[in-house]
């Protein structure tokens, strides 16, 4: 234990030298201020006393507890901490395992009475010290402004800290196993960025695909049950276009299959980076009671991607059932085998070598 | 008292054989072809200063790293401090400072010999106490709050020597430690050293310097090429090369020739400074000062001047030299493993 202690005490006061790590920290607060100085009043959103109208958000249609706690989730968590937040952290922390394995500074841990698996397991974990610092810092400062503007106390928020974390975990193991292959801060940060663009790719064209395929079937169904509509029966001409439209819909079916499965089955073997950010959207939304992405979409412009004989809302509820379908196990669990398996190369490769 | 099941106990551990290092057998190969260690056997007896010599590359840093489980043997047996190699108890019971070490620049001297002892599970307040102790001694104690980021590299490595210091260690292994240290700052490593070595601590010095080695080492290994080519006290191993040399005024008595272990200078050659020309020198191998006593006598009865008596042996760095050097081609060998 006194080890484990030393190492991140270590570790913290490495991040804490390092001019990103406090930038970070900054710009995490500044995030927050900006959430603080915009408000919501009867005509449309306030920011520094100017009110700028808009129909869809005023107070007539949406609570300032809720309109902070938008923001919150769609800028705050996904855009701030999935994205931006989480590029800074793995340049801060991308020469974490390159650092450790460095010549003159690998003999000096490894001269101490500490296996070399736990030492290379607690860096790693040092590592994601920097991104549960940073979650930390935004969700209290979230929390004080939703509670302060928004008037809702929602602990609920800082289910972000673990989620968040955990997905930057599935990032970093990646950048740990590159560290200690190539050690190289350069080659771990790049390739890990290639690989979470990637990850990313192949998690948006499964959605896609997914999608797709749903949309498919239930324009099939919807064709299938006006041509078997008795009590309105279909013209001539129009059964003849529905005929033809359900063939050619049945002619994609197998397409759209084969390409989701494909998709799904390489999706299944990587980490859900994705689908574990929209967790927290599950977690907040039941836990916090906040309307969901998809049902304030719902309130948006009309998609142009979808069937053409199904109502936009349905499509979307049939797609949300089916990707909530996949439990949070199956989300984390097969995130974490992934993880398991990078790791366990990784430490692999770090026990066996010679320094 | 009970400990925690993770704590080790950091009492002394008892040498049984007196070997605070007792390796045999030694091998290791990098790769498929380069053979850094070839079957090195190696003693370190309790208490003492030993010297590990060698040319570059011939596995001084390698059997070092293998002892502190940083290189993994082929095979290695017998043991550090009466433990197997790479054993914990042991490990918290060495102190290290390697070459070329890079200790985080952003911490301060007392910040890296408190991390180091806290890796080494010593606890909290004793390490706290020592980190001040030993900052002072290695005499970096103005300096011990500010980062390592504005020493010199001789401060470094004094805040290295104390960070290896921490854990009250019962063996100290030493990888060059006074490179960097100006000429003041080598004196009192050294005297550190010695210190060290009277508080009853063994410590394993690898340096190039041979006058470093000569001053401090009792004993001394030198490693060529993989392989230990001696190992032993300077005394011994020098003793091969023991002799006594005496120049007397005029030529060489007639009855020198007879010897087959003097050899007889003729004057105006190799003659030391001070010492007149119209002489020569008789060098008597393997003699020591009581050997010559007769020797003296008879010049004296032959009524010879007798201008110069001394026992002469190699010095370290002649030992070293022939060490390196091939006695059938004559030549250094070359740097590096052997492949």
């Amino acid at each position: 234990m006194m080890q484990t202690v030393a190492i991140f005490v270590g570790a913290y006061r490495e991040l804490s030298a390092r001019k990103i790590f406090w930038l970070a920290l900054a710009i995490s607060l500044l995030v927050v201020g900006l959430f603080a100085c915009l408000g919501i009043n009867e005509t449309g959103i306030s920011f520094l006393g100017w009110t700028f109208e808009s129909p869809m958000f005023s107070t007539n249609t949406t609570s300032p507890e809720t309109f902070y706690k938008l923001l919150f989730v769609n800028l705050g968590v996904d855009w701030w901490l999935g994205v931006l937040s989480t590029l800074l952290a793995l340049v801060t922390t991308c020469g974490i395992i390159p650092d450790l394995v460095a010549p003159g500074s690998i003999d000096l841990l490894l001269a101490k009475p500490i296996t070399r698996s736990r030492l290379f397991l607690t860096k790693y974990c040092t590592g994601l010290l920097f991104a549960a610092l940073q979650v930390f810092v935004f969700s209290t400062a979230s929390f004080f402004v939703i509670g302060l503007r928004g008037g809702a106390w929602e602990w609920a928020l800082f289910a972000a800290v673990p989620i968040v974390t955990f997905f930057y975990s599935l990032l970093f193991s990646m950048c740990a196993f590159i560290g200690v292959l190539t050690r190289s801060s350069v080659a771990s940060l790049i390739l890990t960025l290639l690989a979470w663009t990637i990850i990313f790719t192949i998690n948006i064209s499964e959605s896609i695909v997914n999608s797709g395929r749903i949309a498919n079937q239930m324009e099939a169904t919807k064709i299938e049950s006006e041509l078997a509509n008795t009590e309105n029966p279909v013209d001539e001409d129009k059964r003849e276009e529905l005929t033809g439209d359900l063939e050619k819909t049945l002619a994609n079916r197998p397409t759209w299959d084969r390409a989701h499965f494909w998709f799904f089955g390489v999706k299944t073997f990587l980490p859900k980076t994705t689908d574990t950010l929209k967790l927290l959207d599950r977690w907040l939304l039941d836990g916090a009671s906040m309307p969901s992405r998809n049902e304030e979409s719902e309130r948006g412009p009309q998609q142009a991607f979808g069937p053409k004989r199904v109502k936009r809302g349905e499509f979307q509820r049939a797609v949300k059932a089916d990707e909530q379908s996949h439990s949070i196990w199956w989300v984390l669990g097969t995130s974490l085998v992934f993880e398991g398996i990078v790791l366990g190369l990784a430490t692999v490769i770090f026990v066996r070598r010679d320094y | 008292m009970v400990s925690s099941p993770n704590a080790i106990n950091n009492s002394a551990i008892d040498l049984a054989n007196d070997l605070a290092i007792d390796l045999t057998d030694v091998h290791k190969t990098y790769g498929r072809k380069i053979r850094a260690l070839q079957g090195v056997t190696l003693q370190v007896r309790a208490g003492e200063i030993f010297g590990l010599l060698g040319p570059n590359g011939a596995g001084k840093s390698t059997l070092v790293k293998i002892m502190m489980t940083i290189v993994r043997p082929d095979t290695a047996k017998g043991t550090v401090l009466n433990r197997g190699v790479g054993d914990p108890v042991a490990l918290a019971r060495i102190g290290y400072l390697p070459e070329h070490h890079r200790f985080p620049t952003y911490l301060t001297g007392r910040q890296v010999v408190e991390f180091s002892g806290a890796m080494s599970k010593v606890d909290r307040p004793t390490r706290k106490k020592r980190a001040s102790e030993l900052l002072d001694r290695v005499g970096m104690g103005d300096w011990k709050d500010r980062p390592l980021s504005s020493y010199s590299k001789g401060m470094r490595q004094r805040v290295g020597l104390a960070a290896a210091l921490v854990n009250d260690p019962q063996l100290v292994v030493l990888d060059e430690p006074t490179d960097g240290v100006d000429p003041v700052g080598r004196r009192e490593i050294r005297d550190l050293l010695i210190g060290i070595r009277d508080e009853g601590r063994t410590v394993l010095l690898n340096s190039h310097l041979l006058s470093e080695i000569e001053n401090v080492c009792s004993r001394v290994a030198i490693l060529v090429q993989g392989r230990l080519v001696a190992q032993g006290t300077i005394d011994e191993l020098t003793s091969s090369s023991r002799r006594y040399e005496i120049v007397v005024e005029g030529s060489a008595p007639a009855w020198c020739a007879e010897s087959a272990s003097v050899r007889m200078i003729p004057a105006g050659q190799m003659l030391s400074a001070g010492i007149p020309g119209e002489s020569c020198r008789l060098v008597f191998l393997g003699l020591d000062a009581l050997g010559a006593q007769p020797i003296l006598d008879r010049l004296r009865s032959e009524q010879r001047t007798v201008i110069a008596a001394q026992t002469v042996r190699e010095s370290l760095e002649d030992l070293f030299m022939r060490a390196v050097t091939d006695p059938t081609t004559g030549l250094i060998y070359r740097p590096g493993a052997a492949t």
